[in-house]
């Protein structure tokens, strides 16, 4: 089995290099590697689609029409390292593809990218904020890949490199209904 | 005709006897007659013939009617004597019966009362035995209920909490997301970027 994790590894490092090679030379690194996290999140969260790119019995062909129908919009060079990917069934190392070309763009950007979720889309000023403050902790530049997502109500999430800060009101007030339970719990009895 | 000594005896009693009733007929007829000697002697004319009627009578009564007498009377007497021997058996054997039927009753009067005590003992025991043990049956059925009420009670408190809290927090939410203007949630990001800790590990 070790050849076969070696084997893998290998081919997630090609995928990812191919993938920013090309990026590179549309100088769109960074976006590329946004537009990879989104189409990561998508497959994600959607199973019917997860299962067609991954279903072996659905012709190849087939599957790229699904892919193309999906991602279409999304940068070529992306799409067709997807089309790769799902004639050669590796669609299933989506996420590691993901996780390695965020570490070449980074290296290739010589800057630390972090996801950032708010429930509205930051200003300049909330960037400027930001980009302060993380690069302050990290000590190099920073660039931001801003996500907006109502449903955590309010406040900022921020990850990368595997950490994550949860500020957001949907987790302070989950937090809030487990210390109000706990307290009603162990107040009464 | 030979006779025996004791019936020369009686027949010598007898004599005696019929003299003295040959006397007295001749006495009473000598008183009828009314004169001296003639009232004592006996006229032989009546004499004799009465003399041999005595005589015979006397025979055959001692032939005949003194034996059968004598051995009726006998044997009524040993018959008697042993009715009466027989019913002196007969008490002392009924005494013995008694006194044995009065030990028996006083045995068995002592019997019944131990059988009696013993029951009342074992009843007294069986009830006791039966009381504690629904005693405890009640005590685990009360234990039971009372912790099957808790645990109830406790969940019912859990739930209302939990419901209480979700009401809260929905609540909550709910007026953050219609309430806030967008200048709101870039402030509250604001505060919450620098309040917040490093998101750097290394």
């Amino acid at each position: 089995m070790p050849t076969d994790r070696n084997l893998t590894r290998q081919e997630v490092s090609t995928y990812a290099t191919c993938l920013l090679e090309a990026a590179r030379a549309e100088d769109a690194v960074f976006e590329v590697g946004t537009q990879l996290q989104n189409a990561l999140l998508i497959v994600r969260a959607n199973m019917r689609l997860r299962d067609a790119l991954k279903e072996p019995s659905i012709p190849s062909a087939k599957r790229i029409e699904v892919l193309e129908d999906v991602f279409g919009n999304c940068d070529a060079a992306l799409v067709e390292v997807l089309h790769v990917m799902v004639e050669r069934d590796d669609i299933q190392l989506l996420s590691r593809v993901c996780e390695e070309y965020g570490v070449l763009s980074e290296q290739d950007l010589n800057a630390v990218i972090v996801d950032v979720t708010s429930a509205v889309a930051l200003d300049d000023h909330l960037r400027e904020v930001l980009t302060t403050k993380l690069s302050e902790d990290f000590g190099s530049d920073i660039l931001l890949r801003e996500y907006v997502d109502p449903s955590i109500l309010g406040g900022i999430i921020m990850s990368t490199h595997g950490e994550r800060i949860d500020a957001s009101m949907t987790s302070q007030l989950e937090h809030a209904r487990g210390v109000l339970s706990t307290e009603l719990s162990g107040g009464d009895r | 005709m030979k006779i025996s000594a004791a019936g020369r005896k009686s027949l010598s009693a007898s004599l005696l006897v019929s003299g003295i009733l040959a006397a007295v007929p001749s006495v009473a007829f000598a008183a009828e007659a009314g004169s001296g000697a003639s009232l004592i002697i006996p006229d032989m004319s009546e004499f004799i013939p009465a003399l041999l009627a005595f005589l015979v009578l006397w025979f055959i009564l001692a032939k005949f009617a003194y034996p059968a007498i004598t051995g009726m009377l006998d044997k009524r007497a040993a018959t008697i004597k042993d009715s009466l021997e027989q019913a002196e058996t007969a008490r002392i054997e009924g005494e013995r019966l008694l006194e044995r039927y009065k030990a028996e009753l006083n045995d068995a009067k002592k019997q019944a009362a131990a059988i009696v005590a013993d029951a009342k003992k074992s009843g007294e025991s069986v009830k006791a035995d039966i009381t504690a043990q629904a005693q405890v049956q009640a005590d685990e059925m009360i234990a039971k209920a009372q912790l099957a009420i808790e645990a109830e009670k406790n969940q019912a408190i859990s739930e209302l909490q939990s419901s209480v809290a979700d009401l809260s927090v929905a609540v909550a939410g709910r007026l953050i997301g219609e309430d806030l203007s967008d200048g709101e949630h870039r402030k509250l990001i604001e505060r919450y970027v620098k309040e917040a800790g490093s998101l750097n590990a290394n």
